[in-house]
């Protein structure tokens, strides 16, 4: 009898926690925290413990899989096919379109994937397909973080480290849910409010951690540039700035001074819908404390002004001399397991790993002299973009990793049109997601037990993944099926025994990740920027000097735009939309586990009780949600979670999904789409009723609210 | 002491006395339960207070040691066990858990710093076998924590557990670390007895369900606070149940196999009330 704990890395969102995956003869059994981790410290959240449940599902891919045009309905279904078969036929049709025009093929990358796998996917677009036309989730998440943060600070990470939090004096969240979103990073802020800090939440609907806060700001959603200028304005008419700092260490403060000036707290109001007095009285605290913190998510990340959002936030940080200092600074959650790895690698259309830049020939000519190869010079497309050319016809043939573009992107009967429009689709995932069921080739993927790499959490920590036990069928580690790929395309440099080597060759080439090597790693994770084997690590950034050029910290001055499209008439309701603990983006791994699935099997609306006594909605009535993109069946949940005129949507749920309604608007430099705000309106549907009707309003209290178990009972 | 717990081991495994050793094991730094099948092994057999060796593995709802049973009944299994584990095998066994005939246990003492770190009234097995006996500490009344609440009015300490309480963000690893929560069906999973997909978790039903449904079970490990995400104090509150039912019943669970737990014997043929328990 064989029985074993291999320690790794959780695969759900960027905190980064660490646990045992519980082995008994080759079998995964369970899940154990591990104390000694620095973030989990034997703790995880209700995703955490059951990460080992989608692994052994039934539903995974085991072969590789090729639609047949030519049945008999003629409208295509899978066969089994060896994996001969399935690389021939995907690299036969990516040489074609490649003598035709590189720039015809797009690859989408992955942030579930390791680093390992994601640098050799944007070398083989790179290299192999010769296109920079590579991007991945993160355009959907945190590409606003990256603009803005390079922009303000020259590094667009998170700051500071998790457990810094627990001795900040004040914590301002902003657009973070952070109890359901980073449960363990919740941990540390409710630590830190337990020693007496102060903690303000800014956000329109009341989450969690409202119930914690000292100040909750409930602006109008799509209004922060305008709380973080309000903040400013406040430290500024009160002299609360701090004149050294931001003398020694920033420039442009005449520019930000200029433009803050007119936003007084009873501008603000007008703008938000912020009491002025507390706007006063929360600018006010964070300004006095010693070390304040922002944390910040999807919340302002997410809109056509993101970029906009989270230089403000730099900005607001640097005018208290809130950075390079332990417990402060401007702190992004990352979403996913590895998102920030796969922007470090770059599998994005603009950088090399390490942020290299693709049109900066210096660096072009040393990633020509390591892949021995020419590289393309043109940006590459987004995400977003990606499926608006696909839709014309110019990108004909798509290569997916490990995404679901069908439930994750905004606009889904636009992008479904998009991936319907392509000549050929290739999609390598565990499962067959929604994405996939529309390839033209399926190759079946190890999951994150299957094999081992890294993942690089949202505080720069890079950190083991360990193969627990072997990978269901045939299916295989992506780093080896993208190897296979490039070597059946003909390239020799896909040479890899193992993903330790990947890592060799990528702290060869990216700066940050010199230091990086699995010797060290296996003993505990390394935080970048790691510049040599000897470098322990950077708990926080920006200690002496900004990482720009001439090493300070640039203020933008930012007017408030309005979002790109605001209620009217017709649509009178603000939708907004967002995560909940239960579940994991597209779901493809959280709703094939039964304890998430028995706590909240499907979606719903939250409509505030005023609303919903408008509209004479009963608790769990079935609803129709409209935007001017397309419209959804759901029910509604009512509840004072969400303000008045404001509705929120989980967007989990591929039978009422979210994305059929959101705004694909981009935010015109980061690209990111306006997830957060579009205008919707709601009516009954006359669907199926709930058994029990309930003249509304309901009453609620907050933070423990009744609710209808019709809701989530069927 | 670790060399003592290895020299057995091995001579153990060597004698054939058991077929593996079930103990935890040290690589890179880290710590996790292991199964020794080879004595060539065991210089990576460690003692740690941070881990238990009887988990409840999920998704199957079934203890470790049951698995590994059910997997392979002829293996003679050699544990390493504290006194909460040894306590924490005796329940399971009382409960049909695991086969103590199938398990030659190896009862190591904490030490007195170990003691008061986990606040344990007993921190050694029954049958020591290597180490010395740290002195066993009565009831709850060295421990300031529960003094001071219990100094309080019913209001405040109704209040106190309400914030703690709502601070829950519904791991279930209280339950999930707990040895004892094994029930294929948990109270703690179903609609009727308090709310699901919501946070903060109905209070106080979400957790006073598993208060209820442990009290007389709760061996005193601590895990379940250990593992709690948000620091809610439930050792607090288990020492006092186990007090409570130590003083009503005249009971403690994990010392003896054949003694029946009060819970599932008084409810199905007499009345609680009819019951009088000792000192009252």
């Amino acid at each position: 009898m064989e029985y074993k704990n291999i320690l790794t890395t959780c695969p759900y969102c960027g905190a980064g926690c660490n646990f045992y995956l519980q082995v008994l003869n080759g079998e995964l059994v369970g899940v154990l925290p591990c104390k000694s981790h620095t973030v989990s410290q034997g703790k995880l959240c209700i995703k955490g413990w059951n990460a080992s449940e989608f692994v052994t599902s039934k539903e995974r891919l085991t072969r590789p899989l090729i639609k047949r045009h030519d049945d008999a309905e003629g409208n295509g279904s899978f066969v089994e096919a060896s994996w001969d078969e399935a690389l021939d036929t995907i690299a036969k049709k990516l040489k074609e379109y490649k003598e035709i025009d590189p720039d015809s093929i797009a690859v989408l990358s992955s942030a579930k994937c390791t680093n390992e796998e994601n640098y050799l996917m944007m070398k083989f677009a790179r290299a192999v397909l010769g296109t920079n036309n590579v991007d991945h989730c993160a355009r959907l998440c945190h590409a606003s973080t990256v603009v803005g943060l390079v922009q303000s600070f020259g590094s667009g990470a998170m700051t500071n480290s998790i457990t810094e939090l627990e001795d900040a004096d004040c914590i301002l969240v902003i657009g973070s849910n952070t109890a359901e979103q980073h449960p363990l990073i919740a941990r540390y802020i409710l630590r830190a409010k337990e020693k007496g800090a102060k903690l303000i939440v800014v956000d329109p609907r009341a989450i969690t951690l409202t119930q914690f806060a000292d100040y909750h700001l409930r602006q109008r959603p799509g209004t922060d540039v305008a709380v973080f200028n309000g903040f400013m304005n406040v430290i500024l008419a009160n002299g609360l700035e701090d004149k050294e700092f931001i003398k020694e260490r920033t420039e442009g403060f005449e520019e930000l001074k200029e433009t803050v000036k007119n936003y007084t707290p009873e501008h603000v109001e007008k703008i938000t819908g912020i009491p002025k007095d507390k706007l006063v009285a929360a600018a006010t605290t964070y300004a006095k404390t010693e070390h304040a913190s922002i944390v910040y998510s999807m919340g302002i990340t997410q809109h056509t002004t993101g970029v906009d959002n989270v230089s403000s936030s730099a900005n607001l940080a640097m005018l208290t001399g809130n950075v390079g200092k332990p417990s402060t600074g401007v702190n992004p959650l990352r979403g996913q397991n590895n998102v920030q790895g796969a922007c470090d690698m770059g599998a994005l259309p603009n950088v090399y790993s390490g942020y290299q830049s693709v049109t900066d020939e210096k660096m072009r000519a040393k990633f020509e002299d390591a892949w021995k190869t020419k590289l393309p010079q043109k940006l590459g497309l987004t995400v977003v973009e990606m499926m608006n050319e696909a839709a014309k016809g110019n990108v004909k043939a798509m290569y997916i990793m490990g995404e679901n573009p069908m439930i994750s992107d905004p606009d889904i009967s636009h992008v479904r049109e998009g991936l319907e429009n392509l000549e050929f689709l290739a999609v390598q995932d565990i499962f067959l997601s929604e994405t996939a069921q529309l390839a033209d080739v399926v190759l079946p993927a190890a999951s994150y037990a299957e094999k081992e790499g890294t993942f690089t959490s949202t505080e720069r920590l890079v950190q083991m993944v360990r193969k627990a036990i072997e990978p269901p069928g045939e299916s295989k580690a992506d780093w080896e099926i993208i190897c296979d790929l490039a070597k059946a395309m003909g390239s020799k440099e896909f040479e890899y025994k193992s993903p330790a080597e990947i890592m060799d060759e990528i702290a060869s080439l990216t700066p940050s990740y010199a230091g990086i090597v699995y010797e060290r790693l296996q003993r505990g994770g390394l935080q970048w920027p790691c510049p040599s084997k000897e470098h322990p690590g950077t708990p926080y950034l920006h200690k002496e000097k900004f990482a720009r050029a001439n090493g300070k910290g640039k203020f933008w001055g930012i007017e408030f735009k309005e979002p790109a499209e605001l209620p009217d008439e017709e649509y009178p309701f603000i939708l907004t939309t967002g995560r909940i603990i239960f579940h994991f983006h597209t779901g493809t791994m959280t709703r094939k586990t039964d304890l998430l699935n028995k706590e909240v099997p499907t979606g719903y609306v939250e409509i505030n009780p005023k609303d919903a006594e408008k509209l004479a909605l009963a608790n769990g009535e079935f609803v129709s949600v409209q935007t001017r993109r397309g419209q959804i069946e759901t029910k509604a949940l009512i509840t004072e979670r969400v303000p008045e005129g404001v509705i929120f949507i989980p967007f989990h749920f591929a039978e009422c999904a979210a994305n059929v309604l959101t705004n694909p608007a981009l935010d015109p430099v980061a690209k990111i789409p306006e997830y957060k705000v579009c205008a919707a309106k709601l009516q009954k549907s006359g669907g199926a009723c709930p058994e029990r009707y309930e003249i509304l309003p309901l009453k609620q209290v907050q933070g423990c609210p009744e609710r209808d178990s019709s809701l989530r009972s069927e | 002491m670790i060399r003592n717990v290895r020299d057995l081991a091995k001579k153990w495994l060597e004698g054939k006395e058991v077929d593996a050793i079930f103990g935890l094991k040290e690589q890179d730094g880290y710590i996790a339960p292991y199964l020794f099948a080879d004595a060539s092994e065991l210089d990576n057999l460690t003692i740690s207070t941070e881990y238990r060796l009887c988990y409840t593995c999920r998704p199957p709802k079934e203890n470790i040691l049951a698995l590994m049973q059910r997997r392979e009944p002829n293996t003679k299994i050699g544990i390493v066990a504290r006194g909460c584990e040894e306590r924490a095998l005796i329940e399971l066994a009382k409960r049909g858990q695991v086969d103590l005939d199938k398990v030659k246990i190896m009862g190591i003492a904490c030490t007195p710093e170990e003691a008061k770190e986990c606040k344990c009234e007993r921190p050694y097995p029954s049958n020591l076998v290597i180490g010395v006996k740290s002195p066993r500490v009565e009831g709850v009344s060295g421990d300031e924590n529960i003094n001071a609440l219990l100094n309080k009015s019913l209001s405040e300490r109704l209040e106190f557990w309400r914030h703690e309480l709502s601070k829950c963000i519904k791991c279930y690893g209280c339950r999930n670390v707990c040895p004892m929560c094994f029930c294929k069906d948990c109270k703690m999973e179903q609609e009727v007895f308090s709310k699901t997909g919501w946070l903060p978790p109905e209070i106080p039903m979400f957790h006073f369900i598993r208060f209820y449904h442990i009290s007389e079970r709760c061996i005193g490990c601590g895990q379940c606070e250990k593992a709690c995400p948000v620091d809610i104090p439930l050792l607090t509150i288990f020492r006092l149940l186990r007090r409570d039912v130590k003083d009503l019943f005249d009971y403690e669970a994990g010392m003896d196999v054949e003694q029946e737990a009060p819970l599932l014997t008084t409810l199905d043929e007499m009345p609680i009330k009819e019951e009088v328990p000792s000192g009252v």
